[in-house]
């Protein structure tokens, strides 16, 4: 298949989505339908207290996603530690010897090669995705670059699922997913996102998250939002944001 | 020499002293693109990076003019800027107006700026490119041999500022050198946005307040934008030093 199909058909996974646990299910399938992969899920991960599966594309991703929490060892926790790639494409190799315990049960379910990628929010890896496959050996080309690919998108439903205010009609029936990523990933909504920081006393992925809800909420691109916030024609109240008159008085 | 042949020298002088410091990187690319704009004579450089889904992001940008970043950030799936890091070549676009037609979103961006003529130098890594170097003209026309052999100079020296392990053979070692530019990017804007809220200023003089306490402090830039926005440095304390040495000098 060729990668521009690839690419449509993952973020068209996320795009219909009605929750963002659908979004994440939804996500795992596609990367198993459309990678030369058996299997995938999708990991959060902190780095503070919460810590779990989110997506998954069956049971079994499921239950080898559960195992890197029981053993606080395997591939997507280093991928979220190290901020990159980690591929295991032989697990039963003789040089693999990086989650010793964790191996042999991934071994024992069949499954010979894992591939975590980081999820990024707000330049903060909070999460990962993990490509299982039961022969060993490397991904492919095309594998490769639609697991970052799913990646990237995967930090659309992890927004979401960090708040209860987004508005699932409204985000459901919005623009295409690429388009939604590709508004959040711009030096105004950066910007906005360190004065939300400091406004609310909250992580920038949190300030992130009620960025995004905010423009759901009012039908908006995160970059519309990012630019009242610069102008100072939001005010940043923890639980309302609402207009000023103050007008766009300027700054970037 | 002319005096515009000493202002290179100086500016390529200046640029590897501050390598062979390990200054932090987005400060000099920041740096390199102000100097890019100077010596060229154009009205704005930015620098666009791919990250490794292959959209453009911008590292650093001479200009703080809200239209042209737009239009930089206008590139990040087609555009002049795009073309030339799909292809691997330098795009030169003397008069933006008639070449419309190939990029009609952005060329309807750029022309908010004020961007008549664009050209774009890749960032080559080897056999790979990892982004490229943006330039607008305010005016139509296109640089002469020596302006882009110039422009491709400096396009070089930032991607050698980015990859600065020599080591960094392996590809896998690469791309997460280029993540790291791309995500110290991200947190370094979002201190700006915490000192511009908490110090009301603007997003230039948020910047400058920054680089005073890192330097005066001998704190990268990154880290202490990293402290900044997960709380362990509080803005007060960037701020306060910022007005004292403002006092100072005035």
């Amino acid at each position: 298949m060729d990668k521009q199909r690839i690419r449509d058909a993952l973020g068209a996974a996320v795009t219909d989505a009605p929750t963002p646990l659908a979004a994440a299910d939804r996500l795992c399938a596609a990367c198993v339908q459309l990678l030369d992969v058996d299997g995938a899920s999708i990991s959060f991960i902190d780095g503070g207290t919460t810590q779990g599966t989110f997506g998954s594309s069956n049971q079994l991703s499921r239950t080898l996603d559960e195992l890197q929490f029981t053993y606080g060892q395997g591939p997507c926790l280093d991928a979220v530690a190290q901020r990159r790639p980690i591929q295991a494409p032989h697990l039963n190799g003789p040089g693999e010897d990086r989650w010793p315990a964790l191996t042999q049960a991934i071994l024992g379910h069949g499954i010979h090669a894992i591939f975590a990628l980081p999820v990024a929010v707000a330049g903060t890896p909070i999460g990962a995705l993990d490509l299982y496959r039961r022969s060993s050996g490397p991904l492919d080309d095309a594998a490769m670059t639609g697991g970052v690919w799913a990646a990237g998108l995967a930090a659309l439903p992890m927004l979401d699922l960090m708040t209860s205010d987004t508005d699932w009609q409204k985000a459901a029936h919005g623009r295409g997913s690429w388009d939604q990523l590709a508004s959040l990933e711009r030096v105004e909504v950066y910007q906005a996102t360190g004065m939300i920081v400091a406004a609310l006393e909250v992580t920038p992925a949190d300030a992130l998250v009620r960025l995004r809800a905010h423009a759901i909420s009012r039908s908006l691109t995160a970059s519309d939002v990012a630019y009242q916030i610069l102008d100072r024609r939001l005010v940043l109240d923890a639980d309302d944001w609402h207009e000023t008159d103050r007008g766009q008085e300027g700054t970037t | 020499m002319s005096a515009r042949e000493d202002d290179i020298v100086a500016s390529f002088v200046s640029m590897s002293g501050s390598l062979a410091q390990g200054q932090d990187v987005n400060e000099l690319l920041t740096q390199l693109a102000a100097d890019c704009a100077r010596l060229l004579d154009v009205s704005a450089v930015g620098l666009l990076l791919a990250d490794p889904r292959g959209a453009l992001h911008v590292v650093a940008a001479s200009s703080d003019r809200v239209a042209d970043l737009e239009a930089f950030q206008a590139q990040r799936a087609q555009g002049p800027c795009h073309t030339c890091y799909l292809d691997g070549q330098p795009v030169n676009v003397p008069d933006l107006a008639a070449a419309a037609a190939r990029w009609p979103e952005f060329a309807a961006v750029a022309a908010k700026a004020g961007v008549a003529s664009v050209h774009a130098v890749p960032m080559r890594l080897r056999d790979a490119i990892v982004g490229a170097l943006n330039l607008f003209g305010a005016t139509p026309g296109s640089l002469n041999e020596a302006d882009l052999r110039l422009a491709q100079a400096l396009a070089d020296v930032a991607t050698v500022a980015l990859i600065q392990d020599r080591a960094a053979a392996d590809r896998n070692l690469v791309n997460e050198q280029l993540q790291n530019a791309l995500d110290s990017r991200v947190i370094l804007e979002q201190a700006k946005g915490v000192l511009s809220y908490s110090g009301d200023l603007d997003m230039p003089a948020a910047y400058a307040a920054l680089r005073q306490y890192a330097r005066d402090h001998n704190i990268k830039l990154t880290e202490l934008a990293s402290a900044l926005v997960n709380r362990a440095v509080p803005a007060a304390l960037v701020l306060d030093h910022a007005r004292t040495r403002d006092a100072g000098a005035a």
